[in-house]
């Protein structure tokens, strides 16, 4: 099936296909890393601040 | 912003819509009485309503990360499938990626990381990750195309990730670990370059770089490999955590990428300088008294090298497009004015002798070099012996051109009998028995007004004012 609705440009099969892959290999880090700072607040960490107003820049 | 006669020279399809404006279903630009405005479609209302309504909007632009707008009178829309029409804050002067050095296009990749991670927050994702939808505002890249989002559906992969790995990730990385001229690629490939062909020009070490091997090589053969297949994945097969780890993965590669200037042409220009102190500060202090005199609101200085001048130009908070042929002095150039939070400047890679052509769709999406003028004031130091004995072009020729792009004219004139003209006439035959005082003010003469002509101290260098006819 197609993702709704479609998108105006061309995502390309095999630009989304590489990405489903990657992103399941990282989302596993991403959700590793929320759970760890869980894990650290149980234990009396202070949680970290939100990034809203990370630096987007080049350093 | 301010000056209204900016980008006048755009071109422009029937009834205002701008002919870049044309791909997005979702609304257009178009210019009515020197005033660019966005047509919102009814199509778009949705996505519109929600970037407002979830604050996404006013968190952009608060992070300059999004061109800001206002809503204006609807009756000026262009077509009746209009839903709202906005007024952009107008950009002082639009640039396109290969004009820019490697941190302007590193900023401007991570300014789209940064927008795509926020708007995600907000239930929204980036429906186009384009370099051309960047440029820089006050200093700062920043995303002017308000429609580039759409409503974010769980399970959805990024539609621009693509869009992202041409238009940033590939040159980026091509021109860090290659060569950074490979940037004029983007010239050549409208819609970024191929990931195939990155895959090729990329040293074989890149493959054992995790950002660099799966979103550029492997990414590449899975093109080459699913070619025209249809996607049959389920929709849910790409969680939000998983976007956000791909988004954060691109940001880290994007970040680790690194060029520094040295070695190259110009980079140390003024160290080796055939003239003295006192002929720099003299010649500073001209360019400061008559671009005080002349008040103009857009600056080009040509051969800008680091942008001192530049600098002097736009002391009063003109805003000068800084330009320069040599990588390595732009990107100077760019890492002094962010250092510096300069706001009225623009660092800018520019050959004068092949300028950027205008190119695209019909030829029209992109505007050359001189279409996005004229400039009230033009600064030409230290250049025109570059033009007239390096590219063996006439002196008028050279009118000409200046004639076109500016109103006034501040040109240096560099005598036959200074080193840095022998130097360039050592390993050839001298054909230019007009490259004189005399023969540059008869050929100048002809479209300009001498207003002064200064003898630079402790030089044999002279300063012009000129003005057109």
């Amino acid at each position: 099936m197609h993702f709704a609705p479609l998108p105006y440009l061309d995502p390309g099969s095999g630009s989304f296909l590489i990405q489903l892959l990657i992103a399941a290999l990282l989302g596993l880090g991403v959700a590793v890393r929320a759970s760890w700072g869980t894990i650290k607040k149980w234990f009396g960490a202070k949680p970290k601040a939100d990034d809203e107003d990370d630096e987007s820049e080049a350093k | 912003m301010t000056n209204p006669k900016q980008n006048s020279g755009q071109a422009q399809q029937s009834r205002g819509q701008l002919a870049a404006s044309f791909r997005d279903p979702s609304g257009f630009l178009f210019s009515r009485d020197g005033v660019l405005y966005r047509q919102v479609n009814r199509k778009y209302e949705q996505e519109y309503a929600r970037l407002i309504e979830s604050g996404l909007y006013e968190k952009l632009v608060k992070a300059r990360l999004l061109i800001p707008h206002i809503e204006a009178d609807q009756a000026l829309a262009e077509s009746d499938s209009v839903y709202k029409v906005i007024q952009p804050e107008r950009v002082a002067f639009i640039s396109y990626p290969y004009e820019w050095s490697f941190g302007q296009l590193k900023d401007a990749a991570l300014a789209t990381l940064s927008i795509q991670r926020r708007a995600l927050k907000a239930g929204m994702s980036l429906k186009d990750a384009s370099a051309y939808n960047i440029q820089f505002v006050r200093g700062k890249a920043t995303l002017i195309d308000t429609l580039s989002f759409e409503i974010y559906k769980e399970g959805q992969p990024w539609v621009a990730y693509r869009q992202f790995c041409q238009h940033f990730l590939a040159p980026l990385a091509l021109m860090a670990l290659k060569d950074v001229r490979l940037n004029q690629l983007l010239r050549v490939y409208i819609d970024g370059v191929p990931l195939d062909l990155a895959s090729k020009l990329l040293p074989f070490k890149t493959r054992f770089n995790f950002g660099l091997l799966t979103n550029i090589h492997l990414h590449a053969s899975a093109q080459k490999r699913y070619s025209g297949a249809e996607v049959k994945s389920r929709a849910g097969t790409m969680s939000k955590q998983a976007m956000i780890g791909l988004i954060d993965s691109l940001d880290a590669t994007v970040r680790k990428l690194n060029w520094n200037p040295g070695g190259t042409e110009w980079g140390n220009y003024y160290d080796i300088t055939n003239y003295s102190d006192a002929a720099f500060e003299h010649k500073k202090e001209l360019v400061g008294e008559w671009s005080a005199r002349v008040k103009p609101a857009l600056v080009w200085d040509l051969g800008a090298n680091n942008g001192v001048f530049s600098r002097v130009a736009g002391e009063a908070g003109t805003y000068v497009v800084s330009s320069d042929i040599d990588p390595a002095a732009v990107e100077q150039n760019y890492r002094q004015m962010k250092g510096e939070k300069t706001e009225n400047l623009l660092p800018l890679l520019l050959d004068l002798t092949n300028p950027s052509p205008s190119i695209g769709w019909a030829n029209r999406e992109r505007d050359s070099f001189d279409e996005r003028g004229p400039a009230d004031l033009v600064l030409a130091l230290a250049l025109i012996h570059h033009l007239a004995i390096s590219n063996n072009v006439p002196l008028p020729q050279l009118t000409e051109f200046f004639a076109k792009l500016g109103k006034w004219l501040v040109i240096e004139f560099i005598p036959k009998s200074d080193s840095q003209v022998q130097k360039l006439l050592v390993s050839r035959e001298d054909i230019f028995p007009n490259y004189t005082r005399e023969g540059f003010e008869a050929a100048f003469k002809q479209r300009f007004k001498i207003c002064e002509a200064v003898n630079v101290h402790e030089s044999e260098r002279l300063l012009y004012l000129m003005e057109g006819l």
